[in-house]
């Protein structure tokens, strides 16, 4: 709160509670127009209200006096996102685990044609691979923070924990920059081919045709499915990295509560796409047959990129074609 | 005492203690904890450099070790006067640990900032550590037998060509008494009545305006007796910042009384928050307001007719003067609105016991003197001096500031105000056991020049010295202008900052013009900074009082005796060795020493205090200090728990050595230590037996006046066989009344041998048998009478108060009407006060300096504050010297609140960058600054001027760089307290 | 066991800074950690008042509810310490604080603030009772000699009370009874869930 803005509601505090009683004299009685603490709270505003006052040293934060609304974050964050953040992981792993009870692995109909495709250059493989890697450990490290006191504590007990939780901040804390900017790398390798439009549209109504053997809607390089786990982890990540850095540099971030906002942001985000990065890792690996090629040599076998990706594959045909017949192909 | 701290099972931290050996984590060490605050780190590297043995391991010196013993000694806080006691826990010559004091009367434990960090003091990374002198510009170290024969031998050859008063002798307000009046003495032995020290600029106006009123230049009650008043008034006093272990027992007072709290002050202080009524007033207008008061209460009938005529002489002559102050005419000059003034002094008349407390907003001033002489007025007008709950409650400043006002660290005193005058020194002769005649040979002659006398040694030595506001000037003036032989030459500075009066800038080419500057203190002081000089600067090493013993008096005249804690730290040494080494070497030690009791110090022989105090025993009959011998206060120290909270007399069940005594032996302590004075907690008080601390007003300027008596008419002390008023006791006396039977053999022999062919004329301030006070008690009597205090105090420049305005005054409009005094000569110097206020007034400063300046005291800092401002704990409270400035000024001025700004001033162009702290604690056209900064000057930063590791943590513009000329014209105090500025955002 | 509060009565505050120099001292807290500190509320008005704050050592602490190591632990007098050992400086629980105690030595960047400091109610740490290892980290424990925190025992006008809530309670009350007037127990209701009512 500015000086002004104090002093006006000091004023308010001394005009309501000091002369309320008519005087006859203009008496400066400072006893009788003490302020009150209870009386304080309501001028200003109930139980969200901040009384702060002058202080002497040069830490600025030292002048709040009373802030009771930091309990309210306090519960936030001890209560409702601890408990938020497990179930986001808990639940999503119960509906993968669900899906794959039911839906099985997801084959490739055609089985492997053993041609196989260039689907992810390296450059995309290493964006992605730093993106994936440290988007895991900031993960498991941030969710530390959160669950960390009731999941691990129990198990490895508080030393190793403390230990742990220590390295784990450092950790959480360093490892946010290689991941900002594999997102920035991401986003300008992948963006062209994320751009929405209405064949996705298809694809989202026969949900992919996950749910349904033989069943493959047409796609470019990224299907639906992948886009919106694009766009998750480029909106989510930026949303993340901007809470972050504020986080990490609380003099930008402004007030206490400005701090205490994204940090709340931060702990949302993370959950959502924790829970989603679950179900892409799921996808992407034991979830369906055919699709970790994609990122592991960045080959993927041409029938399961038919299935998934036809559009795109006719597009690489088509290329390759021109290419064969403008340019000598050389020898091999 | 040697004690075990009690331990108590260790309390259960649950499941972590048992998991606690088995932490992974690295443990938070010492080293990065103090690393982390950077300035500690550097505190430690500086006390590498100090010589093997005489550091002192500072890591974690705050850890008892509860397996070894622990001493416990008690001193008292080095802070301000009220005389907080300070337990110290001693582990291995370390001074680990500090506990609160709740045995003592005074403080009960407490402690202000600056009394809770005090052991800081001890560790002293910033303090000086060994003796050092400038050559050519650099401080290089040096031993003490080097700098002492150096110095010694300059002395000489000052003395040799200008003089022995050209060398001046600042002393301490932080001296115990024992070092106080030591260094008086010293002062005599050398020669030189140009000996003063901080009372000059804190109190002086206030002795003086007191002591011709009533008696004594003392506060009458106690901070504990405030909680018997029913109204209290500060009036430019902010104890809340100044003295705020005193508030503990105001806001009691104020809660269980339901008591008036009034604050009359410019600016809304810590204290005004508490108060009951506060009332803003323009600065330096202090007498038309308490005039204003007085107009209310003799027009209502509110005084207190039968007190006023028993006991006070010349009301009616201030019933007439104060008639011109009307309510319109005082609303004019104070802003101060009739009815409110009206209801003030209703309340301080009539809701009684009324008491008036006042300090350096009341004393710094051009009218210093009269402003404490009209608050003397409405106190007798209201019959409110004298008993419980009333009284003038002067807070005095520093710890014993009392004691070295006492012990006449004064230049128009010896020890306990016996004046200059050959009476004095034949007394003191006697006491001290030389002959008149050595000292008539320390003094200069002063030739004939700028149209006076020549004086005579003897003559000279009667004459009143230079004060320590004009020392600069005294440096720099024509000679023909100072009256002695030739002008100042050296200044000899102990315990005194250099930045506590004004003018900075003439303070500081006074510096550079000294042949020799010798500071002595546990910091360098501005003293050592201030100035550009190069050769001729030496610093000695003292320590505080915590590592020495002796007595202090604190504000109410309680004296304490202090228990060093710890050794001398690094190379430091005692002022009582380091006065005494310098005496050697200046040929007088020998005489000067030799009722002492000597013993082997720190690098030589000292006296020992205990031995002192018994010689001011034996000498201070005038003020009462010949009954508080060392072994009775250190009694008193012993027991403090058996002290009563407010009338700080010792309970019945008190141990037999302090029964019936009050805590302290406020002085006046009559008689011998035998006679077992109780010492007097209440001064002028007639509902008590002489004997149990009872008195009457002081009869010191005569017996009658203009046919009018000046003796008490029908007022004595209970118990007296003489039912009137009465002079002096002198032999003659005792003989008219018949009571000289009473005298013993010894002390009849005594009086002869002082008194010669005029026995008679013996009175009971020499008579160094203590017969005559003796016998005068136990006649119910006051040994130096019963007479009436004086509402016309005729040998003043105001006999009754009137208004004048400030030298620097923000309504020239009023001056004409209200001028200050005339220009005279006082304290060997000129006073132009009135040709600069005239000059002020014609160039029209006030417009080109709208905004009136006034200054005062922070709470974590003291003084001149190189010792709070090198203290950490304190330091990094308040960070930067600030102006404070109203909201509208700032606004105007597109100055916003911990902005920098330049504060001008009108004189010298002077100028200084300070941080804007905006606040309505002052109204619109006032401004405010707190006098301890220094260590930067004009925009310029000073701190290379100190000596490596020894510069204070914070630094900053002094305030009195701003302030300007004005001298009142009785003690020659400053004008600290109101001058004009302008601000500008920088 | 007694349930410890502290308890400014600020009517008698007049922020003379003797707890914060207090605390200084008793634990030789370095420059720049303010585990007490006295804030002015209506700073040079008439309803200016000064409260002297520290850790509450709060019923249900909001600290120990965001401490992602759990490193907070209640004792049996009811103070709220903590544990500089799991400490990871992550700084959430200054942000749960509703009366800013926790303190770190280092600027807040980066989240290099190193170990939280706060308020002990001088009592300590985990460690063992008056050790040098815990005088290192957390200070003097004064609880454990049977003595109370310094900045209340040296508060200049008595105004810092600390002790059993109850009893410093009743002690507020009774002043406030004496005098007529009181600007109440600051904080009690935050820290507490109930103020002192007279």
């Amino acid at each position: 709160m500015t000086y002004l803005s104090r002093l006006f509601v000091a004023l308010s505090v001394v005009l309501a509670f000091g002369l309320s009683a008519p005087q006859v004299q203009a008496q400066v009685n400072p006893t009788q127009s003490s302020v009150n603490e209870d009386a304080m709270f309501q001028a200003l505003g109930g139980d969200s209200a901040v009384v702060s006052g002058r202080v002497t040293i040069p830490d600025r934060g030292a002048g709040t006096l009373i802030s009771p609304d930091n309990k309210s974050w306090a519960a936030l964050q001890g209560r409702t996102l601890h408990t938020l953040s497990i179930w986001a992981v808990i639940g999503m792993i119960a509906i993968l685990t669900l899906f794959y009870l039911i839906r099985g692995k997801i084959r490739i109909d055609s089985g492997m044609s053993g041609r196989t495709i260039l689907r992810f250059n390296w450059v995309e493989r290493f964006a992605h691979w730093t993106l994936a890697s440290t988007f895991i450990i900031l993960a498991l490290t941030g969710l530390n923070l959160i669950i960390g006191k009731s999941v691990i504590l129990p198990i490895f007990g508080e030393a190793a924990f403390g230990t742990l939780s220590a390295y784990g901040k450092i950790a959480h804390n360093y490892l946010a920059w290689p991941f900002m900017a594999s997102l920035v790398m991401i986003l300008l390798l992948w963006i062209v081919h994320n751009i929405p439009e209405k064949l996705d549209l298809d694809w989202i109504k026969q949900a992919g045709g996950l749910l349904k053997k033989g069943v493959h809607p047409p796609a470019r390089k990224f299907n639906a499915g992948q886009k919106l786990i694009f766009w998750a982890v480029v909106i989510g990540g930026a949303g993340l990295s901007y809470t972050g850095i504020m986080m990490l540099f609380p003099a930008e971030a402004g007030t206490q509560a400005d701090w205490q906002f994204y940090q709340v942001v931060h702990a949302l985000i993370a959950a959502a796409l924790s829970a989603i990065v679950i179900a892409h890792i799921y996808i992407g690996s034991v979830g369906m047959e055919g699709a970790f090629d994609a990122m592991g040599s960045g080959e993927v076998d041409e029938n399961w990129a038919k299935e998934h990706h036809s559009l795109w594959v006719e597009e690489v045909k088509a290329t390759q074609k021109r290419n064969t017949t403008q340019v000598t192909t050389p020898a091999e | 005492m040697l004690v075990k701290r009690r331990t108590r099972e260790a309390a259960s931290t649950g499941r972590l203690s048992q998991m606690a050996s088995g932490m992974a984590a690295k443990p938070l060490d010492r080293r990065s904890f103090l690393r982390a605050s950077g300035l500690t780190v550097g505190g430690l590297a500086a006390l590498t450099t100090v010589g093997a043995g005489m550091t002192r391991r500072v890591e974690a010196a705050g850890f008892t070790d509860m397996s070894q013993p622990i001493e416990v000694k008690k001193n008292m806080c080095t802070h301000c006067s009220v005389g907080c006691s300070v337990i110290a826990e001693v582990q291995n010559g370390v001074w680990v640990g500090q506990e609160p004091a709740y045995g003592s009367p005074i403080n009960r434990g407490t402690h202000c900032a600056k009394g809770a960090s005090v052991r800081e003091l001890v560790h002293g990374d910033r303090r000086i550590k060994y003796p050092m002198k400038k050559v050519g510009g650099e401080w290089q170290r040096i031993s003490w037998d080097q700098a002492l024969d150096e110095i010694a031998e300059k002395m000489g050859e000052i003395r040799a060509n200008s003089g022995a008063d050209s060398v001046y002798l600042l002393g301490s307000a932080k001296f115990s008494n024992e070092g106080a009046y030591l260094f008086r003495k010293f002062a005599a032995f050398w020669g030189t009545n140009n000996v003063d020290h901080q009372a000059r600029i804190c109190h002086s106006t206030t002795v003086a305006g007191v002591a011709n009123t009533w008696g004594y230049g003392a506060q009458t009650n106690s901070y504990n007796d405030i909680r018997n008043a029913k109204t209290v008034i500060f009036m430019g006093s902010n104890a809340a910042e100044a003295h705020p272990v005193s508030l503990q027992h105001i806001l009691e007072g104020k809660e269980t009384q339901r008591a008036n709290v009034i604050v009359l002050d410019p600016r809304f202080t810590r204290t005004a928050a508490h108060a009951t009524e506060y009332v803003r007033f323009r600065p330096g207008t202090d007498i038309a307001v308490i005039n204003g008061m007085l107009y209310h209460i003799f027009e209502n009938g509110w005084e207190d007719t039968e007190y006023i005529a028993q006991r006070v002489y010349g009301m009616d002559q201030v019933r007439e003067v104060v008639k011109d102050y009307t309510p319109d005419v005082v609303e004019d000059i104070t802003g101060v609105d009739g009815e409110t003034l009206k209801r003030v002094a209703e309340q301080f008349a009539k809701e009684r016991p009324s008491t008036f407390i006042w300090c350096m907003g009341g004393t710094q001033h051009t009218v210093g003197t009269a402003n404490v002489r009209a608050y003397n007025i409405l106190l007798l007008a209201t019959g409110n001096v004298g008993g419980e709950g009333n009284g003038a409650n002067i807070f005095r400043g520093h710890c014993n500031v009392q004691g070295a006002t006492d012990f006449g660290l004064d230049v128009g005193n010896l020890p306990c105000y016996y004046g200059l005058g050959a009476g004095a020194w034949r007394h003191w002769s006697r006491v001290w056991d030389v002959p008149y005649e050595y000292f008539v040979s320390r003094f200069d002659a002063v030739p004939a020049k700028g149209g006076r006398d020549a004086r005579t040694p003897e003559q000279n030595m009667e004459i009143p010295g230079i004060t320590s506001t004009r020392w600069f000037d005294a440096v720099t003036i024509d000679a023909d202008e100072i009256d002695q032989q030739d002008n100042i030459k050296a200044m000899i500075v102990f315990g005194h900052g250099g930045n506590t009066v004004p003018r900075m800038q003439d303070a500081q080419r006074g510096m550079n013009a000294l042949d020799l500057l010798v500071v002595a203190d546990p910091h360098p002081t501005t003293f050592a900074a201030l100035h550009s000089r190069t050769d001729n600067t030496y610093l000695l090493p003292i320590c505080t009082q915590f590592e020495c013993s002796g007595s202090r008096t604190a504000s109410n005249r309680s004296i304490q005796w202090g228990e060093k804690i710890v050794d001398p730290i690094f190379e430091s040494d005692n002022d009582y060795a380091v006065i005494h080494a310098l005496s050697e070497r200046l040929g007088f030690a020998d005489e000067m020493f030799k009722n002492y009791e000597m013993v082997q110090g720190k690098f030589g022989m000292e006296p020992t205090p205990e031995s002192i105090l018994r010689e001011i025993n034996r000498g201070g009959w005038s003020t009462g200090y010949t009954g508080q011998s060392p072994e009775r206060l250190k009694a008193h120290m012993a027991n403090q728990e058996h002290f009563d909270l407010v009338t700080l007399r010792a309970k019945p069940d008190a141990p037999a050595e302090v029964q019936g005594d009050y805590y302290g032996l406020p002085w006046p302590c009559w008689g011998t230590p035998e006679l077992r004075h109780p010492g007097t907690h209440i001064l002028y008080n007639t509902n008590l037996h002489p004997m149990e601390g009872g008195g009457a007003f002081r009869p010191r300027f005569g017996l009658e006046r203009d046919g009018e008596t000046l003796l008490a008419e029908g007022s004595w002390p209970q118990g007296s066989e003489i039912q009137d008023g009465y002079p002096e006791f002198t032999y003659a006396l005792l003989e008219e009344l018949g009571w000289d039977g009473d005298l013993t053999e010894q002390e009849r022999s005594v009086i002869e041998a002082i008194g010669g062919d005029n026995m008679g004329g013996v009175s009971w301030s020499i008579d160094l048998s203590g017969g005559i006070q003796r016998v005068a008690l136990e006649h119910g009597c006051v040994p130096f009478g019963n007479g009436k205090a004086r509402a016309i105090a005729w040998n003043l420049p105001d006999p009754i108060p009137v208004h004048r305005e400030p030298i620097y005054s923000s309504r020239p409009d009023l001056v004409a009407a209200y001028p200050t005094n005339e220009d005279r000569r006082q304290q060997r110097m000129p006073n132009i006060g009135k040709s600069v206020q005239q000059d002020v007034v014609e160039r029209n400063v006030a417009s080109d300096f709208p905004i009136i300046l006034t200054s005062g005291r922070l709470v974590e800092y003291e003084g001149g504050g190189e010792e709070t401002r090198s203290n950490p704990w304190l330091a990094e409270l308040k960070q930067d010297m600030f102006v404070e400035i109203n909201p509208e000024d700032a606004r105007a001025r597109g100055i916003v609140d911990g902005g920098w700004v330049w504060v001008t001033g009108p004189e010298g162009g002077s100028r200084a960058r300070v941080k804007a702290l905006v606040t309505e604690r002052v109204n619109r056209g006032l401004a405010f600054m707190p006098f301890h900064f220094a260590g930067w000057f004009q925009g310029e930063d000073q701190r290379g001027n100190y000596p490596a590791g020894t510069d204070p943590i914070v630094l900053g513009e002094s305030v009195n760089v701003i302030t300007t000329y004005g001298y009142d014209p009785v003690t020659g105090m400053h004008e600290g307290k109101v001058t004009l500025c302008q601000i500008a955002a920088a | 066991m007694a349930r410890m509060k502290f308890l400014c009565d600020a009517d008698r505050c007049i922020e003379c800074q003797a707890c914060v120099t207090a605390c200084k001292n008793e634990h030789e807290v370095p420059w720049g950690i303010n585990r007490r500190r006295v804030v002015t509320i209506n700073d040079g008005l008439p309803g200016e008042r000064s409260v002297s704050m520290a850790c509450m050592h709060c019923t249900d602490a909001p600290c120990a509810a965001v401490c992602p190591v759990a490193c907070f632990y209640t004792t049996d007098d009811g103070v709220v310490l903590h544990n500089k050992d799991t400490c990871i400086g992550c700084g959430y629980c200054s942000y749960a604080c509703p009366f800013g105690a926790p303190q770190y030595p280092q600027t807040a960047n980066f989240g290099t603030r190193g170990k939280m400091d706060k308020c002990t109610y001088c009592s300590g740490g985990p460690e063992p009772d008056m050790s040098q290892a815990e005088y290192v980290k957390y200070g003097a424990n004064r609880l454990a000699e049977g003595k109370l925190p310094l900045c209340a025992e040296m508060c200049s006008t008595k105004a810092l009370l600390a002790g059993d809530g109850d009893i410093i309670a009743d002690i507020y009350r009774e002043r406030v009874v004496t005098r007529g007037y009181g600007s109440g127990a600051w904080g009690w209701r935050t820290a507490y869930g109930d103020t002192v009512t007279v």
